[in-house]
């Protein structure tokens, strides 16, 4: 039986029972061996949303994502997908890039998307068509019939991404798609994941490639020890994040915080400065203040944390509470 | 937030059966045009064909077998001895009675290959010489003309001597040839065969080499599954084919077709061996009386599915095992061991087919598909209730090791780089559902 640990606080409630979501995971624990991979984790993907599923290598992403497709059970808890369980009822709605992938070596690719589409329940006539059109579109229908061993690595990793949106999925779920991909890839790679959510599927994407999440994502989650650390909207986790920073960039911006009523502190972040405001300061009130000073003012922002610096600080005190409670 | 309705109507039912049978057409079409498969399936029929031309070129012609009657060419024969041969020989005994400057003139002129000469000492000492143009040594082809024609010279000698011996013709033809054995069936089944002394040859050499080739057959096909699951392992294809398929359809599409490509490659070698045995038959006698009847193709049939689903799914365990497919095969061949056990102890069948080694190799299991065949061709009549025990057995432990096999494939084909340990093994296999 599973350990009861403590939960971390999150931005959003549990996950609301009765609603229309494609996957809803609730209470989820899986062991192996004597290791918690995923407790009692919580969480949910609505259609036409694009989640960001982060966490640390080792944090129990893949098992999640094999436990949605029902590669492994979960030892408790209880997972939906398209309201029912996981299974093969609905194999056929999902698109699946997995971290750990590959083709066929010695068979035409053309041939092994067919396969794979009608796998999905596609007509061979028909995943034929497809997988024409889609090499087609991301240039490679000139090597449909080439084998998989003499293509490059960028191109065999097309032609995954082609395998997992070729039956036009309901559900897509990326696992480090970015891995591996060369600029020129990677934004194609981009273009493909926003157009599958564009068209209504709900696209579960695991990486660790921050600056990717944080321009995809609706709404993120971040796991590590199997246990869910952070799960909300973008923007509501930048704003639980932002802890009053303004940056301000210009000429004669004061580099002592002695004579401005609302800072706390301030330090110099490349040629701008960082400001952090008092308990119940406002930015509005240090404008003020600078204005009052012979300070020019080129830019003024509320200064909100890159996702990957909340995920290394969340992560740490996760990892030093850890060590704490063992 | 963009939405669609989820689900699609048009998108086409899909159940585990018809998922199974995408998975068995794709692996039997892929296996069948491999440039192995091909090269495999085509061996059978072209070593038909060679032993064909050899036998034409060793047996130049149907040769004199024990009680058969020569058919070879004239038999020279020069006489010294004190011996009254016949002016014309008797039937079916060819010898041409010729002068020491004849016998020369023929050898030198190669007409004949060798001349026999009755020494003048012949009744007393039995002693013949072959005369020949050269000392050099002889050809294979001449050591079977040779034997022939020395059964058939002894005979026409005895025939000689009692000539004008007063003894009643019978008894005359008696001592010349004593018996020509010929097996008479008891149960009416219709017509003689010839002796089975006369068989020995293929009754050690056609049921030897046909549970060869069956074990052969299942070992391949086998070992096709086994490549099939450890490749999809390797190239790490496998999770994006188990998030379309689950693990027991998976299994049973690659059985299925699998299992339907090594009974092609046995249909092949089985049609080549129907059509061949009856050519070779014309030249090795032996070989044409050996008939390959429905029940023993039926049951030849049933030990083949029942043996390739045991051993390809304990197969199929080894390749999802194992983390690599060098590893996976090196593994496997070690199974092949258990294969090879019945052609080991062929010996054993041969001497006696009742005997405790035997009845305890056509039951355990994983013998068993080669060890019933040979039983099965050795024995007068089909021994049904050890060979029902024995596919009882056999079909009892093909549908453990599959429910085994297919836990073991669900809990470590995942794995990847990673040898599973003992415990782990043995947990899968115990797991309920």
């Amino acid at each position: 039986m599973p350990a009861a640990s403590p939960e971390p606080p999150t931005t959003e409630p549990d996950v609301e029972l009765g609603s229309n979501a494609t996957i809803r995971v609730a209470g989820v624990w899986k062991r192996f061996g004597s290791l918690d991979v995923v407790a009692d984790l919580s969480f949910e993907i609505r259609p036409g949303e694009l989640l960001g599923f982060l966490g640390p290598n080792g944090a129990g992403k893949t098992t999640t994502i094999r436990m949605i497709l029902d590669l492994i059970r979960p030892d408790r808890g209880q997972i939906t997908v398209f309201g029912g369980v996981p299974g093969v009822a609905h194999q056929a709605r999902i698109g699946y890039l997995p971290e750990e992938r590959g083709l066929y070596r010695d068979a035409p690719i053309v041939d092994t998307l067919s396969y794979f589409g009608a796998l999905k329940g596609l007509s061979t006539h028909e995943a034929h068509r497809r997988a024409m059109r889609l090499l087609d579109e991301v240039g490679l229908a000139p090597v449909a019939r080439k084998k998989a061993a003499e293509l490059s690595r960028g191109m065999q990793q097309k032609v995954q991404v082609v395998a997992a949106i070729l039956h036009e999925p309901d559900l897509l779920i990326v696992d480090e798609p970015f891995q591996g991909l060369d600029p020129v890839n990677a934004e194609m790679l981009r273009a493909i994941v926003v157009a599958q959510r564009d068209r209504g599927a709900a696209v579960v994407m695991s990486t660790h490639r921050m600056e990717e999440a944080e321009a995809l994502c609706d709404r993120i989650l971040l796991i590590d020890h199997g246990r869910r650390l952070l799960y909300g909207t973008l923007s509501s986790v930048k704003a639980q994040f932002s802890d009053g920073a303004v940056e301000v960039h210009g000429q004669r911006i004061p580099s002592d915080p002695t004579g401005l009523a609302s800072v706390a502190s301030l330090r110099r972040v490349d040629d701008s400065i960082r400001f952090m405001l008092r308990p119940g300061a406002t930015a509005a009130a240090l404008f003020r203040e600078l204005a009052a000073t012979d300070a020019a003012i080129d830019r003024f922002e509320v200064a909100q944390p890159s996702l990957e610096e909340i995920f290394v600080r969340v992560v740490e005190a996760d990892r030093e509470r850890q060590g704490t409670n063992a | 937030m963009r939405e669609r309705r989820q689900g699609d109507a048009t998108r086409p039912a899909r159940g585990v059966l018809h998922l199974a049978l995408l998975v068995a057409r794709r692996e039997y079409r892929r296996t069948v045009s491999r440039r192995g498969f091909v090269a495999g399936t085509a061996l059978v029929p072209l070593g038909a064909i060679a032993l064909l031309v050899l036998t034409n070129l060793i047996l130049p012609g149907n040769s004199a077998g024990n009680g058969t009657a020569y058919s070879g060419s004239p038999v020279y024969l020069v006489n010294e001895s004190t011996l009254a041969l016949p002016s014309t020989p008797p039937p079916g005994m060819p010898v041409v009675v010729v002068s020491r400057a004849e016998a020369t003139a023929l050898l030198r002129q190669k007409q004949a290959p060798e001349v026999y000469l009755l020494t003048s000492d012949w009744l007393r000492t039995g002693r013949i010489e072959r005369l020949v143009l050269t000392a050099s040594g002889t050809d294979l082809s001449s050591l079977d003309r040779r034997d022939a024609q020395q059964t058939m010279l002894a005979q026409y000698l005895r025939s000689a001597l009692l000539h004008g011996s007063g003894l009643p013709p019978d008894v005359q033809a008696r001592i010349v040839q004593p018996s020509t054995l010929t097996d008479l069936p008891i149960d009416g089944t219709a017509g003689s065969a010839p002796s089975s002394d006369n068989l020995s040859a293929a009754t050690f050499l056609i049921p030897y080499a046909f549970s060869l080739l069956f074990i052969l057959s299942i070992f391949i096909t086998s070992g096709y599954l086994l490549q099939s699951v450890s490749e999809e392992k390797e190239n790490r294809v496998v999770e994006i084919v188990l998030s379309s398929v689950p693990p027991l359809p998976l299994m049973a599409g690659k059985i299925l077709g699998l299992g339907g490509a090594g009974l092609t490659q046995v249909a092949i070698w089985l049609v080549t061996a129907l059509v061949a045995l009856p050519i070779a038959g014309t030249r090795l006698p032996e070989l044409g009386h050996f008939q390959l009847g429905p029940i023993v193709l039926a049951l030849a049939l049933v030990y083949f599915v029942l043996g390739y689903i045991c051993y390809g799914a304990i197969f199929a365990a080894i390749g999802a095992l194992a983390p690599a497919t060098r590893e996976a095969q090196q593994y496997s061949g070690f199974m092949g061991i258990f294969g090879a056990v019945p052609l080991i102890f062929t010996g054993a069948f041969l001497a006696d087919p009742h005997s405790p080694l035997v009845t305890a190799l056509t039951l355990i299991p994983l013998t068993a598909p080669g060890s019933a065949l040979q039983v099965v061709a050795l024995e007068a009549e089909i021994p049904w209730t050890l060979i029902g025990s024995s596919l009882l057995l056999l079909g009892a432990f093909a549908v453990v090791a599959t429910v085994a096999s297919a836990r073991i494939f669900r809990a470590t084909l995942l794995l990847y780089g990673v040898r599973p340990s003992l415990r782990q093994v043995a947990a899968a296999v115990l797991a309920r559902g």
